[in-house]
C-alpha cells in the first residue's frame, strides 16, 4: 500500500486516513476505504457510525480535517459536489434530493439539460430516460410530479438520475429501503450488471441479506471508527452484525405465541379516495386487530397502504365504511380525538413525525403539550417537558448531540426514529399503528424496535403494522394481510406461508375470495 | 455539559450581526455625506463635519449656538420624546410582521391592516358622543375597535391560505389595496369628512378636537368648541386622546404619550406568548411543519388564521394608537398610496431577526434615524434622504444576516475548535 504507483492503481477510489470532526463529536476517525474498479463494495455500520459523513466527504459536501482522496492512484481535491460530478462520482442520497413541484423527467435532467438555441430540449432526454427505465425495470411516470408519486417511485427517480449521468463510481445510500422484494432483486441484478460493465459501486446498507447477496467486499464502521474490511465470501451475517454493533445480535424476532383477546380496531368496508385517479385508493377494506396481536399489512409500495393509514388516523378524509377503536366510532372524528386511543408511528418521519427545526424536547410533547402534566394555565411547564424528555432519552436510548435541546434536524435518522417510537409508545394507547417503523434503520435499532413492539403486544396492546420489508413481514406479525390495489387480497399466518406465496398475492397474481383462491 | 463560549451563543451572534449591519449602514451614510460634500463647492468642510455628527447623533443635538453657530450636543427631551413617539407604530407593525414570520407566514399586509385599524379607530373616536360616554371609555372602544378591524383584515389572507392554499403574500398585497380603497370610500360616504380644518381637504380632524352637534334655527349642523349664540348642543364628540401620564414633562415639547408603553407592553406580551405558552408552541409548530402539526392533532387551519389575525391586530393597533395620539391628522383619500409605516415594519422585523423584544430596539433605531434625518434637513445643506439610504443599506445587510452570522462564527470559533482542550473533550463525548 505504501509504494507509489502514480499512474495506475487497482483502486479506482481510495479514501486514506480520513478524519472529520464536528463540534463535540468525531464523525470519522482515521477511516480508510478502498474501492476496486468493477466491484460492489458495501459500507456497513449502525446509524451514526459515520457512513453518511464519509460519503459526504467523498461527495465534496464536507472537508475532512485529515486524510486524502485518490482517484486511480492520484490525489484529488473534492471541494464541492461539482468536483465529484466531474470525477464521475454519482450518489443516490438516503433522503432524496428532488424538487417536489417538478416532473420526474425534469428532476432527472436537472443540471444536465440538453439545450437547443438556449431552450431546454427534452426529446433526447425523454428517450434516454425511457430506455434506461425500461432496461433496468425502474418503472416511473415521467410526467408525474414528484409530490404526487410514492416514496418508492421517488427512489427510482433518484437511481435513474445517476444512471442518466453515466457515472462511473456509483454510491447507493440505502437504496433498497423502500423497494419491493422483486424490485430489490432487480436492483441487485442491475448493480451486478453495472459492476460487470466496469462501474464501481459503493453500497451503503444495514441489510445483511442484501449485502451478503450482492457485494464483493465489505467495510465495517462503528461509532466513527474503522473496524475492518472483509471479503464477502469469507464472512457471514453473524460475524458482520457483531462487527457492526460490537456485540452478538439477535437477528430473529423473539416472541411467544400471541393471545388475541378483545377487538380493538374494527374497520369495515372502509374506502379512501385517491388523489391521483378517480377510483378509490382504498376500497372496501374490512379488518380487525385484537388486543395482544400484531397484524401486518403487507404489499408493494403504492397499493393503498399509505392512504389507508391516512384515512384511519384522520390525516385524509375517508369516503365510505366505518372505523371503530375500542368500540367507539371514530370515522368522522378529528385527529386529536382519534389520538385518545391510538398512537401512530408515521411512515414519513420528516413530513409527519417530527418538526425538524424544533428541539428534541419540543418534539417529545408534540401531541401532549396541552395535557395538565405539561401545561400550567396557558404556559408550558418547561421543567416537566425537560424531565419527561430526559426520561424517554434514558429509557429508549435516544442519542443526540446536546440531549433535550438538540435540534432534531441534526440527529441521525435512526435516533430520530427512536425518538418517535419513544414518544408514541410512551403515550400508552390501546392501538399502535406502526408504518414502516424500521425503515432505513440498522440491525441494532431494528432489533430494539421489534422487541419494543412485541413487548407492547404482550402488554395487551393491538398493533397494526404496515411494512414493505419481507423480512419484517415474515418475522414480526402474528397475522399478515396482503393489500393489492387498495383491497385486502389475502390473509396469512406467517408460520404457514412463504415469501414466494406472499409475492404472488402482492403482485395481484392470486387472490383469496369467498369462493376460494383465484388466479391459480 | 460543555461550556458555551460567549461568541458562540446564537443570541449573541445575532445581536452582533444586527449591530454590524447598523454600523456598516451608518458608514455608508457617512461616505455619501463625504462624497456629496467634497464634490459640491457650496458645502464647506465644517458643514460636512456637522452633517456626519448629525446623522449619527442627531437625536442628541440641541441646535446651534447663537453666538458661534456651532452645533451643541446633549440630551434633547423633544427629539428623544419624538423618537419614542415615532417608534410606537413601528414597534407594532414590526411586531406584526415578526409574529407572523415566527409562524411561517410572511405578513406583507401590515399596511392594509394598519389602515383598517386607523379607520375603525377614527370612526369610533369621532362618532361616539363623549357627552354620554366618558372619553376614556371611548378611547378604549376605539383602540379595541382598531385592533379588531386589523385582526379581521388579517384574517382574510389567513382564511385564503388555510382553506384554499392561496399564498398569503399575494392575498396580503391585494387586501392592502382593497383596504386603501375601502377606507377612502368609507370616509367619503360618512359625514366625518366634513370635519375639516381651514382650507385643508381630504384630511380627518385630530381625535383631540371637540366637535359639537348643534341645532341652529331648527337646522342640525356641527361646530367646533365655540358654540354659536342661540344654538342648542345635541351631543359632543371627539376629545379622545391618549393620556401622557407625565411623559410630556420628562420629554418636554415632544408628542410622546402612553402609546409607546402600550407598544412595548404588547411586544413583551407577544414574546411571552410565542416563547412560553402552548398557544405559541402550536403556532410555531404549524409554521415549521404543517403536516406534522396536523399529524399531532393540532388544528393547522385554525392556527394559520389565528396567527394572521394576531398579526393583523398588531398592525391595527399601530394605526389605532397613532390616530389616538390626538395631534395627528389623517389623510383619508388613501387609495393612491399605502402607509409607509406598514412596510417599514418588515425592515424592523428583519433587523430584529423576528424577535419580539428585538423589535422594540430596532423600531427605536429606525425612528432615531428618522429624527436624525430631519436634523440634517433643518441644520445643514444636506437633506433627510441620506437616512433613507442608510436604512436601505441596513435592510439589505439584515437580509444577509445569516451570512454575517456565519462570518462572525468563523472569526470567533475557528481557533477555539482547533485548540487541544476541545479536541480532547470530543474524544470523551464519543467514548
Amino acid at each position: 500500500m505504501e509504494e507509489r504507483r502514480p499512474e495506475t492503481s487497482e483502486y479506482v477510489i481510495e479514501m486514506i486516513h480520513i478524519t472529520k470532526e464536528f463540534p463535540g463529536i468525531i464523525a470519522n476517525d482515521d477511516i480508510t476505504l478502498q474501492l476496486r474498479k468493477g466491484e460492489i463494495h458495501a459500507l456497513l455500520g449502525e446509524n451514526g457510525a459515520g457512513k453518511s459523513t464519509l460519503m459526504s466527504v467523498l461527495f465534496g459536501l464536507y472537508k475532512p480535517e485529515k486524510g486524502e482522496i485518490r482517484k486511480n492512484g492520484q490525489v484529488v481535491q473534492i471541494n464541492d459536489p461539482n468536483d465529484a460530478t466531474a470525477l464521475h462520482i454519482g450518489m443516490v442520497h438516503q433522503h432524496f434530493k428532488l424538487i417536489d413541484v417538478f416532473t420526474v423527467l425534469d428532476n432527472i435532467i436537472l443540471g444536465a439539460e440538453d439545450t437547443k438555441l438556449g431552450f431546454v430540449s427534452k426529446k433526447n432526454a425523454r428517450k434516454k430516460v425511457s430506455e434506461l427505465s425500461k432496461k433496468y425495470g425502474l418503472k416511473v411516470d415521467l410526467d408525474a410530479k414528484i409530490e404526487d408519486i410514492t416514496v418508492g417511485m421517488q427512489q427510482r427517480v433518484e437511481i435513474l438520475k445517476m444512471l442518466y449521468r453515466d457515472n462511473e463510481i456509483l454510491i447507493f445510500d440505502e437504496p433498497t429501503a423502500v423497494l419491493t422484494p422483486q424490485e430489490i432483486d432487480e436492483l441487485m441484478q442491475i448493480m451486478k450488471n453495472l459492476a460487470a460493465e466496469g462501474k464501481s459501486i459503493l453500497f451503503i446498507s444495514h441489510k445483511l441479506n442484501e449485502i451478503m447477496a450482492v457485494s464483493d467486499r465489505i467495510t465495517v464502521l462503528r461509532k466513527g471508527e474503522y473496524v475492518g474490511t472483509v471479503n464477502t465470501a469469507d464472512t457471514n451475517k453473524e460475524e458482520l452484525s457483531r462487527m457492526m454493533v460490537g456485540r452478538p445480535v439477535q437477528l430473529e424476532v423473539q416472541k411467544k405465541p400471541s393471545e388475541p383477546r378483545e377487538v380493538i380496531l374494527d374497520v369495515s368496508h372502509f374506502c379512501v379516495p385517491s388523489k391521483l385517479h378517480s377510483r378509490n385508493a382504498v376500497n372496501d377494506v374490512s379488518l380487525q386487530v385484537r388486543e395482544g396481536e400484531i397484524v401486518c399489512i403487507a404489499g408493494i409500495d403504492g397499493n393503498g397502504q399509505t392512504d389507508f393509514i391516512y384515512g384511519l388516523t384522520g390525516l385524509e378524509k375517508s369516503n365510505g365504511g366505518s372505523v371503530k377503536v375500542c368500540g367507539q366510532d371514530i370515522t368522522h372524528l378529528s385527529v386529536k380525538k382519534r389520538g385518545e386511543n391510538m398512537s401512530h408511528i408515521p411512515e414519513d418521519r420528516h413530513k409527519h413525525g417530527l418538526i425538524l427545526d424544533f428541539s428534541l424536547e419540543q418534539n417529545m410533547v408534540l401531541q401532549r403539550f396541552m395535557e395538565p402534566e405539561f401545561q400550567n394555565g396557558q404556559f408550558i411547564r418547561f421543567g416537566a417537558v425537560r424531565e419527561y424528555t430526559e426520561r424517554l432519552i434514558d429509557q429508549f436510548d435516544v442519542r443526540s448531540g446536546q440531549g433535550p435541546i438538540t435540534k432534531v434536524r441534526s440527529m441521525s435518522g435512526g435516533n430520530q426514529q427512536k425518538a418517535i417510537v419513544a414518544r408514541e409508545l410512551d403515550r400508552n394507547k390501546k392501538l399502535i399503528i406502526a408504518v414502516q417503523p424500521t425503515r432505513g434503520l440498522d440491525v441494532g435499532a431494528i432489533e430494539y424496535i421489534h422487541s419494543q413492539l412485541v413487548e407492547q403486544r404482550d402488554e395487551g396492546k393491538a398493533v397494526l403494522l404496515v411494512s414493505l420489508e419481507l423480512d419484517e413481514v415474515m418475522s414480526l406479525p402474528d397475522r399478515i394481510l396482503v393489500m393489492y390495489e387498495g383491497e385486502i387480497v389475502g390473509e396469512f399466518n406467517p408460520k404457514e406461508t412463504t415469501i414466494e406465496e406472499l409475492g404472488l398475492y402482492m403482485t395481484g397474481a392470486h387472490r383469496q375470495t369467498k369462493e376460494g383462491v383465484t388466479g391459480e | 455539559m460543555k461550556k458555551e463560549y460567549f461568541f458562540q451563543k446564537d443570541g449573541v451572534k445575532t445581536i452582533l450581526a444586527s449591530l454590524l449591519s447598523i454600523v456598516i449602514g451608518l458608514l455608508a451614510g457617512i461616505i455619501i455625506i463625504l462624497i456629496v460634500g467634497l464634490t459640491n463647492d457650496s458645502i464647506v468642510p465644517s458643514s460636512i463635519w456637522d452633517a456626519i455628527r448629525l446623522v449619527v447623533f442627531g437625536v442628541f443635538n440641541k441646535g446651534r449656538d447663537a453666538a458661534t453657530g456651532a452645533l451643541m450636543f446633549g440630551f434633547n427631551p423633544t427629539f428623544f420624546g419624538n423618537m419614542l413617539f415615532r417608534a410606537m407604530p413601528l414597534i407594532l407593525t414590526g411586531l406584526s410582521v415578526a409574529v407572523a414570520y415566527k409562524t411561517g407566514l410572511f405578513n406583507i399586509g401590515a399596511p392594509g391592516q394598519y389602515l383598517a385599524g386607523t379607520c375603525a379607530t377614527l370612526f369610533i373616536a369621532l362618532s361616539v358622543p363623549t357627552s354620554t360616554i366618558p372619553a376614556w371609555l371611548v378611547w378604549i372602544l376605539a383602540f379595541l375597535g382598531g385592533m379588531i378591524a386589523g385582526a379581521l383584515w388579517g384574517c382574510i389572507p389567513g382564511l385564503l391560505k388555510a382553506l384554499l392554499n392561496i399564498n398569503e403574500v399575494i392575498a396580503c398585497i391585494m387586501t392592502n389595496w382593497l383596504a386603501a380603497s375601502l377606507v377612502t370610500w368609507a370616509f367619503d360616504i360618512s359625514n366625518l369628512k366634513n370635519v375639516l380644518e381651514g382650507t385643508k381637504t381630504g384630511y380627518i380632524y385630530k381625535t383631540s378636537t371637540i366637535i359639537n352637534d348643534i341645532m341652529v334655527d331648527g337646522v342640525q349642523t356641527i361646530s367646533g368648541a365655540n358654540i354659536p349664540e342661540g344654538a342648542t348642543v345635541l351631543a359632543t364628540r371627539g376629545g379622545v386622546v391618549t393620556p401622557k401620564l407625565g411623559l410630556d414633562s420628562i420629554f418636554t415639547g415632544s408628542q410622546v404619550n402612553v402609546g409607546i408603553l402600550i407598544a412595548i407592553l404588547l411586544a413583551v406580551l407577544f414574546y411571552i406568548i410565542m416563547e412560553k405558552t402552548t398557544l405559541g408552541y402550536q403556532l410555531k409548530a404549524c409554521g415549521s411543519n404543517r403536516h406534522a402539526a396536523k399529524y399531532a392533532g393540532i388544528m393547522d387551519k385554525r392556527n394559520i388564521v389565528l396567527s394572521m389575525a394576531l398579526a393583523g391586530s398588531l398592525a391595527g393597533a399601530a394605526g389605532s394608537l397613532y390616530a389616538l395620539s390626538g395631534n395627528t391628522e389623517f389623510f383619508w383619500t388613501t387609495y393612491q398610496s399605502l402607509p409607509a409605516v406598514g412596510f417599514t415594519g418588515i425592515a424592523v422585523a428583519l433587523l430584529a431577526v423576528n424577535n419580539p423584544i428585538g423589535v422594540i430596539f430596532s423600531a427605536m433605531f429606525m425612528s432615531l434615524l428618522n429624527i436624525n434625518g430631519q436634523q440634517l434637513t433643518n441644520l445643514t445643506a444636506y437633506n433627510e434622504y441620506i437616512t433613507d439610504v442608510i436604512i436601505a443599506v441596513i435592510v439589505y445587510l439584515a437580509a444577509f444576516m445569516l451570512i454575517i452570522k456565519m462570518w462572525i462564527s468563523k472569526k470567533k470559533t475557528r481557533p477555539k475548535l482547533a485548540s487541544p482542550v476541545v479536541a480532547n473533550k470530543s474524544k470523551e463525548v464519543r467514548k
